[in-house]
């Protein structure tokens, strides 16, 4: 695939996907204001993949409705830590923690891609990223050094997601000519930074990161090998837009 | 989204208990507000008011929060990505209206945990209609459109009572409605001139809908002392009558004019009194569904208890080690 | 199991009977008030409290609950229990003129910039900014700083100063160091909403599709 395309869809379906997943907590949250949060973040996840479908729009593939709507679960490019179901709030924190800093990282890097669209998207996007990862590091903070029941939640939900959030940094084939192209700095430097980022901030809390020697990445995703639970997802997703595909909704 | 005040289920014998309130505190009470001027919360008040107004409010956020649910229902499935974002926003909305009205009623003097659990535990009452289900897409936009025309023109009205913290709450919440029911009508337009497909989805959701949407404002209201009171008090600002009259003026063109159908042969405006004329509603049913039998009154507490026990870890671990005893909301 | 028209629900599994103990009520978190500025240079004005068991996290809630939906360039949140309140006085009177007299060596005066904090706290002063409600059912808004060793002389102090104001129904006075602040470091995460028009009134134009129905269908 095209290293753009590949770079784009690869985006795109994590937020898009994330987002989804996150709004399934609208009106279900631990306390009200966390609610509102929560679902504003999820709103932003939509809204980074809409633009990210938009500029794959502007390189010739369908429109953003289309391709959120109509795909099947091996044209997706996200990674499998997003399909999950939302499990309980320790969970869905912890995957907020670990995806959005990648996230941050990874649009911060993007605002100097020699593909300036995608950099202009990524400098739009500053100030609600930097938003996702305040809110998140609070609540880890919070959570990492309060009740040895939450303690003991939040290090166990760290300890079962970090395999999968190691799949963010899965490979394609395009990776070299990603690189090489300066459209982005790669996989292997952004989890550089991206354990240093989180390393830091677990570091302020009674919460271990596992040993990453030791710990085997979930990779698949990239290449549209996805879990049980990405299917059923686009599934419900799509009902009502698939009821009568030539209608506008 | 909220829309009768409700003071219909008050028994017309129960005591006012204002002969038991200073005269002299209860006179410049009623000079302040019959001047105009709202009450604050540091203010002196008649029992009775804080009572009626504490009821009033927590219906309110009751219905704010249950109401979410019948449009939540549709929040993973929302056709493409204006609607799921606009759907997703919507229902924020809705939690975030039941927050700033839960904070008004908590300056009155009852706790919002005290008011959440009361609501859970089947004490409280809140808007009627959202004990009905959603099921199609259709039906949200239904709601997103018509049960939020409805409760702004009951929060239009209530915004000019007499409680500051209401006031402050509703000029807030209309300000955010606009979307809503700018979204809704979107919504409801896009289907009524649509495909067929869409067409009959909506109109099959616009009956479904149309009798709970009468009984949205609540029964003609019975006059009694009471609701005398709660007028000159400002407490209640228009008759359910009028609300629904009001209501009917504004959205029956607009439903008709998108060749859109309601289900009562009897739907009229008598031009002669400018009042609409309707088949009347089902009291006898409403007064069923709201005591709890109605298809959805066990789901929706449901699921605010599943809420509140599946986030009490959450706020058990926020609550370690506080160091500052709660207040209640200043304004 | 309740069988719900919403998948959600139904992956929450929710039991088809409420449990016969009614549910307690948990401990109360502590309330923050939120004070918003709606463009640079304007006076923050109150929007409303959140719930939080502190001020970090009540930060991040009062972003999202109060500047989701309207333009906003800066917020401040305080501990409600760190404010003073006045009485609150008629729509035409001044909370001021119900204040206690009390005793006060130095004229009262507006902060000083020029004179160093350090000098002052040795005096025993802090800095409290001051907040009117001009009209009930309006919001307090902040007038400004003043200098002063407790919250009671904090009123005195802002009555001299802001005094003339009027009318004034109800002065709140909370210590400086009790606000919470926004960054301005964080000015960008307060520049998002205008990317968001989903959820804004003018986004939704119907009116051409509305005519074009009508004129395609006249017996509508």
């Amino acid at each position: 695939m095209d290293p753009k395309l590949d770079l784009l869809y690869r985006l795109a379906d994590d937020q898009l996907i994330l987002g989804h997943r996150n709004s399934e907590w609208n009106g279900l949250g631990p306390i009200l204001e966390e609610d509102i949060a929560f679902s504003s973040m999820a709103q932003d996840k939509l809204g980074h993949s809409l633009q990210l479908y938009g500029l794959l729009h502007e390189l010739g593939e369908a429109e953003p409705d289309t391709v959120a709507f109509t795909r099947n679960a091996p044209q997706f490019h996200c990674c499998q830590l997003v399909e999950l179901p939302i499990g309980e709030y320790d969970f869905s924190l912890t995957r907020h923690f670990l995806f959005d800093h990648a996230e941050l990282l990874r649009f911060q890097a993007l605002a100097d891609s020699s593909y300036e669209p995608l950099a202009q998207v990524a400098r739009k996007l500053r100030g609600e990223l930097k938003y996702h990862a305040l809110h998140a590091n609070t609540w880890m903070k919070r959570l990492g050094t309060a009740t040895d029941e939450a303690i003991e939640r939040m290090q166990a939900a760290l300890n079962f997601t970090l395999p999968y959030a190691l799949g963010i940094f899965e490979k394609t084939d395009a990776e070299a000519e990603i690189i090489s192209s300066g459209l982005f700095i790669g996989e292997d430097e952004l989890q550089s930074r991206w354990l240093e980022s989180i390393t830091k901030v677990l570091g302020q809390t009674a919460l271990t990161l596992p040993d990453l020697a030791t710990a085997t990445p979930v990779f698949g995703g990239r290449h549209g090998q996805h879990t049980e639970h990405l299917q059923p997802l686009l599934d419900e997703m799509a009902e009502v837009f698939r009821l009568d595909p030539t209608a506008d909704w | 989204m909220y829309g009768s005040a409700s003071t219909h289920d008050l028994p017309s014998t129960a005591p006012t208990g204002l002969e038991n309130e200073d005269p002299i505190l209860l006179a410049e009470f009623e000079a302040r507000i019959a001047r105009g001027e709202k009450i604050e919360p540091g203010d002196w008040m008649p029992a009775l008011y804080r009572k009626q107004l504490t009821r009033m409010i927590e219906q309110h956020a009751h219905s704010e929060i249950i109401g979410s649910l019948p449009e939540g229902t549709w929040i993973t499935r929302a056709p493409g990505f204006r609607r799921k974002m606009a759907q997703m926003a919507k229902v924020q909305d809705e939690v975030g209206h039941a927050q700033l009205l839960y904070s008004a009623a908590e300056t009155l003097g009852k706790t919002r945990e005290q008011m959440l659990v009361d609501l859970i535990n089947g004490k409280s009452k809140y808007s009627n209609v959202f004990n009905y289900p959603t099921p199609t897409w259709a039906d949200s936009n239904v709601i997103s459109w018509l049960i939020d025309a409805g409760a702004i023109v009951n929060q239009l009205a209530n915004a000019k009572g007499s409680y500051g913290p209401y006031c402050r709450a509703l000029d807030r919440i209309c300000a955010e409605e606009a979307f809503h029911l700018k979204y809704g009508h979107d919504a409801v337009v896009h289907m009524a001139t649509g495909t067929p497909i869409q067409r009959k989805m909506m109109q099959e959701a616009l009956n479904r809908w149309w009798p709970a949407i009468m009984t949205f404002f609540g029964p003609s209201d019975k006059m009694s002392v009471h609701t005398e009171i709660l007028m000159r008090w400002k407490v209640k600002m228009a008759s359910n009558d009028e609300c629904r009259n009001q209501f009917l003026d504004m959205y029956v063109p607009k439903i008709w004019e998108i060749g859109l159908t309601l289900p009562d042969a009897n739907l009229r405006k008598n031009e002669e009194t400018g009042q609409w004329e309707f088949t009347e509603p089902d009291w006898e049913d409403f007064k069923r569904v709201i005591n709890g039998d109605g298809p959805c009154n066990a789901e929706r507490l449901a699921v605010r208890r599943a809420a509140e026990e599946n986030g009490a870890w959450v706020r058990r671990a926020l609550s370690a080690g506080k160091t500052h005893q709660y207040v209640r909301p200043l304004a | 199991m309740i069988h719900s028209l919403d998948p959600r629900m139904n992956r929450l599994g929710l039991p088809e009977t409420a449990p016969a103990a009614a549910k307690p009520a948990l401990d109360q978190f502590e309330t923050y008030e939120v004070f918003h500025q709606k463009k640079e240079g304007a006076p923050f004005v109150y929007v409303g409290s959140v719930h939080a068991p502190e001020a970090d996290l009540a930060f991040l809630f009062a972003k999202e609950q109060y500047s989701r939906r309207f333009a906003c360039t800066g917020m401040w949140v305080v501990p409600t229990s760190a404010i003073t309140v006045t009485e609150y006085a008629g729509d035409t009177e001044s909370a001021y003129d119900t204040l206690p007299l009390l005793p006060r060596s130095a004229a009262p005066a507006p902060v000083d910039e020029s004179v160093e904090q350090e000098e002052a706290y040795a005096a025993g002063e802090e800095d409290y900014d001051i907040f009117h409600l001009k009209k009930r059912g309006k919001a307090h808004q902040h007038v400004g700083k003043v200098r002063a060793a407790s919250p009671a002389e904090a009123l005195q102090v802002a009555k001299a100063v802001f005094g003339e104001q009027r009318p004034v129904v109800n002065v709140w006075a909370v210590r400086s160091a009790d606000v919470l602040h926004s960054e301005d470091d964080d000015r960008d995460i307060w520049a998002t909403t205008t990317d968001k028009k989903y959820r804004d009134a003018i986004a939704y134009k119907v009116q051409d599709r509305i005519e074009k129905f009508k004129a395609e269908n006249p017996q509508a």
